[in-house]
């Protein structure tokens, strides 16, 4: 039996109700008399789970900013929430992290309902709000003193200083700090508690490049400690290069989710492979006659389409039957650009 | 309600406070700097118009005639007391800093200064010796025109003097007044900056979203951030009080009324911050949300003024300001030792007090909608 609780998105009344998984009941709301259905998922708990998010929805007037999104973070891998500016990343880990309330939904930590135990979720999950400036007028230290001692659970502040690579400012003041040392730290104060789930909400938007990747290693470093981390981002790179699972989030609604490669693979343009200097004029043709999905770029250079790494060989093989002489190839994999490209039919980056 | 908590947020505000040279500015060197200077400029003061209240006990031709010898002097406006008043009672009742008295007997004291040289009468000065600078102003044209009076009918013997009667028994100076004001004052400044600050500017820069997230609950937070507030505004009190003995000499009364009213103004402008916050979200504009309420009181409510020198339809204003009955609070317990009055204007500043936290606690949220 499976226990429910759910706003009414009439008059916001909060209702329990019990279920069995994969059961769909039909509910009325006692006090508007408002109908709706209510979905016990099947799986609804799991032992690997860190993160169970179900049905969840937020409604602001007209506007639905998160459209009964579901989805579930395995401990000890780096989630990405990715998507647009708008598409509601912000408002879904907000409401995981209980800042906001949801309309409708159910968020479970460590299988505990985040609604009715949050008190006890706090110990073990901290947290980067987007856009987090700390205590102007106090050191680094001091702010990760300050942070621990509302926990009861503390880590060691001088270790965590040494693991961010903080001890070279750790007495500095937290306004005197560049951007980047800035979202260090706030990586740092999420960690004070010696957390099982890091929220990092847009950790490292505004940073220029070298200070990107700083933070970029400090949170693949966390994955090695063994620590879940829950990273909402709009930068595809970021997701490509830290993330095991990634969820793509486009206007409330989450519209591609797995591995990245899964991703690529599922909704990717394939791989493309270029011959360059291509000696032959015919190449084209020949390799159009053999099936290849090839064009000729302005360039000189040859790009076909390949779907599976297979293909290579093949093509290498028949442009040596041919006697088809070049001077090198590449291969380019297509990437989550081009995933949300063909979900959405928008660059993400033009979505911003 | 966690202490562990509390305590570890108060020393965070202490610290950032010690470090930033904009607050202590306002806790400690603006006060003490108004009070050395308004100390030295007042202790001689000016004003175009002045009021002189007159009861006119004799109601003769001599009494009249002198009554309109004032109405023509340019720079006084006089007000006439009723002759069916204790002068006494109607001083205290309306509050008023000076008042002159022609007695009984003025016009035939004078009819009988032609035959007698002897005769004489004198008139009674009832003055407030805090207000240094419009009374003793007051005092010397009345003075002048005792003479002006003596010369016209005598020849300049002396025939109508003046006896000064205090209202009050302590002999106050302009400093006493202020002291009391500047300590109101600045803890209002103190505690509706420091509310707006935390309000706006930890809002925008989502610490109080970190800190939601975190063990410490909103009433831990409000709790450790008035007890900040509280003991600034102690020091700050501190500091104008040893200052004004120092510089000036002044006599202070710690009593439980000044207690009182220094805890209450604190938590009446700490709410006032949070109700402003609420409305105004952006930090600048909530600061000059602040500044457009908070610098008025300065000049309105009886701070560096008594509110006597204003026309009317300010001083009927000043009564609905907050910082009116802190001021009066302090002064009637700190310097006059008037506890009736004390009592009643700690009262007000309660009432105004929890008004205003409760109301301020309400909007204030934490969590987003």
């Amino acid at each position: 039996m499976i226990k429910k609780t759910v706003r009414c998105p009439s008059c916001n009344n909060v209702l329990t109700f019990f279920g069995e998984p994969g059961q769909v009941i039909k509910v009325t709301c006692p006090k508007c008399s408002a109908e709706g259905k209510i979905t016990f998922e099947k799986t609804y708990t799991s032992g690997n789970t860190a993160i169970q998010v179900s049905d969840l929805r937020k409604v602001y007037g007209e506007l639905v900013a998160v459209d009964g999104i579901s989805f579930s973070v395995k401990k000890g891998e780096i989630f990405a929430f990715l998507g647009p500016n708008g598409a509601g990343k912000t408002t879904t880990v907000e409401i995981i992290e209980s800042i906001r309330t949801p309309t409708a939904g159910t968020v479970k930590i460590f299988d505990k309902d985040i609604f009715t135990s949050f008190n006890e979720i706090k110990e073990k999950i901290g947290i980067l709000p987007q856009e987090f400036h700390s205590f102007e007028r106090l050191t680094v230290r001091e702010t990760l003193i300050y942070f621990s001692k509302l926990y009861k659970k503390r880590a060691d502040v001088d270790e965590i200083i040494k693991a961010m690579d903080l001890e070279s400012h750790k007495n500095m003041l937290y306004k005197k700090l560049s951007g980047g040392l800035k979202q260090r730290v706030g990586v740092a104060i999420s960690l004070v508690n010696d957390p099982e789930i890091i929220f990092l909400d847009e950790p490292t938007t505004g940073l220029d490049p070298k200070a990107r990747r700083e933070v970029w290693q400090v949170i693949a470093d966390l994955r090695k400690k063994g620590k879940t981390v829950f990273l909402t981002t709009h930068y595809m790179e970021e997701a490509e290069y830290l993330a095991d699972h990634i969820a793509i989030i486009h206007k409330g609604k989450i519209i591609a989710e797995g591995s990245l490669d899964e991703l690529i693979e599922k909704y990717g343009a394939g791989s493309t492979l270029r011959i360059k200097k291509c000696r032959e004029i015919d190449a084209v043709d020949l390799l159009k006659e053999k099936g290849y999905n090839a064009h000729s770029e302005d360039n000189g250079d040859i790009s076909i389409k390949i779907d599976y790494k297979d293909r290579v060989l093949e093509v290498l093989s028949n442009l040596r039957h041919e006697c088809i002489d070049y001077e090198s190839i590449d291969i380019r994999r297509s990437n989550l650009e081009e995933v949300f490209l063909n979900l959405t039919g928008a660059k993400l980056s033009e979505e911003e | 309600m966690n202490p562990r908590i509390i305590v570890s947020d108060f020393v965070a505000s202490m610290k950032g406070w010690m470090r930033s040279p904009g607050t202590i500015f306002w806790a400690i060197v603006f006060p003490v700097l108004l009070i050395l200077i308004f100390g030295a400029i007042f202790s001689g003061t000016d004003s175009t118009t002045y009021t002189l209240y007159v009861q006119d006990q004799d109601q003769s031709m001599w009494s009249h005639q002198y009554l309109a010898m004032l109405e023509n002097i340019s720079v006084l406006k006089v007000e006439v007391i009723p002759k069916d008043k204790n002068i006494t009672d109607y001083i205290k009742e309306k509050d008023l800093r000076g008042a002159l008295v022609i007695p009984e007997g003025f016009g035939s004291k004078i009819n009988q200064s032609f035959y007698d040289t002897n005769a004489s009468i004198n008139l009674s000065f009832y003055y407030d010796p805090s207000d240094q600078g419009s009374t003793s102003v007051v005092r010397s044209i009345v003075g002048s025109s005792l003479q002006e009076l003596n010369l016209g009918f005598s020849g300049g013997r002396h025939v109508v003097g003046m006896s000064q009667v205090s209202t009050i028994t302590k002999k106050f100076k302009y400093i006493d007044f202020f002291i009391p004001g500047m300590i109101g004052f600045t803890i209002m400044q103190l505690c509706i900056y420091g509310s707006i600050e935390r309000n706006t500017k930890f809002r925008k820069d989502g610490i109080l979203r970190k800190l939601q997230t975190t063990p410490i609950t909103r009433t831990d937070w409000i709790l450790a951030k008035m007890l900040f507030m509280l003991f600034l505004s102690f020091f700050s009190t501190s500091i104008a009080i040893i200052v004004g003995i120092l510089a000036w000499g002044i006599v202070i009364n710690i009593n439980i009324w000044m207690i009182a009213i220094i805890i209450a103004n604190s938590f009446l402008f700490s709410g006032l911050g949070m109700i402003i916050s609420r409305f105004v979200k952006e930090e600048e504009t909530a600061d000059t949300a602040a500044g457009a309420i908070s610098f008025p009181m300065m000049f309105l409510a009886g701070t560096f003024f008594p509110l006597q020198q204003m026309p009317q339809f300010l001083q009927d204003f000043a009564r609905i300001l907050p910082l009116y009955y802190v001021n009066e609070g302090l002064r009637n317990s700190m310097i006059n030792m008037d506890f009736d009055k004390a009592t009643f204007y700690t009262g007000i500043v309660v009432v105004f007090a929890l008004a205003f936290f409760i109301v301020g606690i309400l909007l204030t949220k934490w969590k987003e909608d």
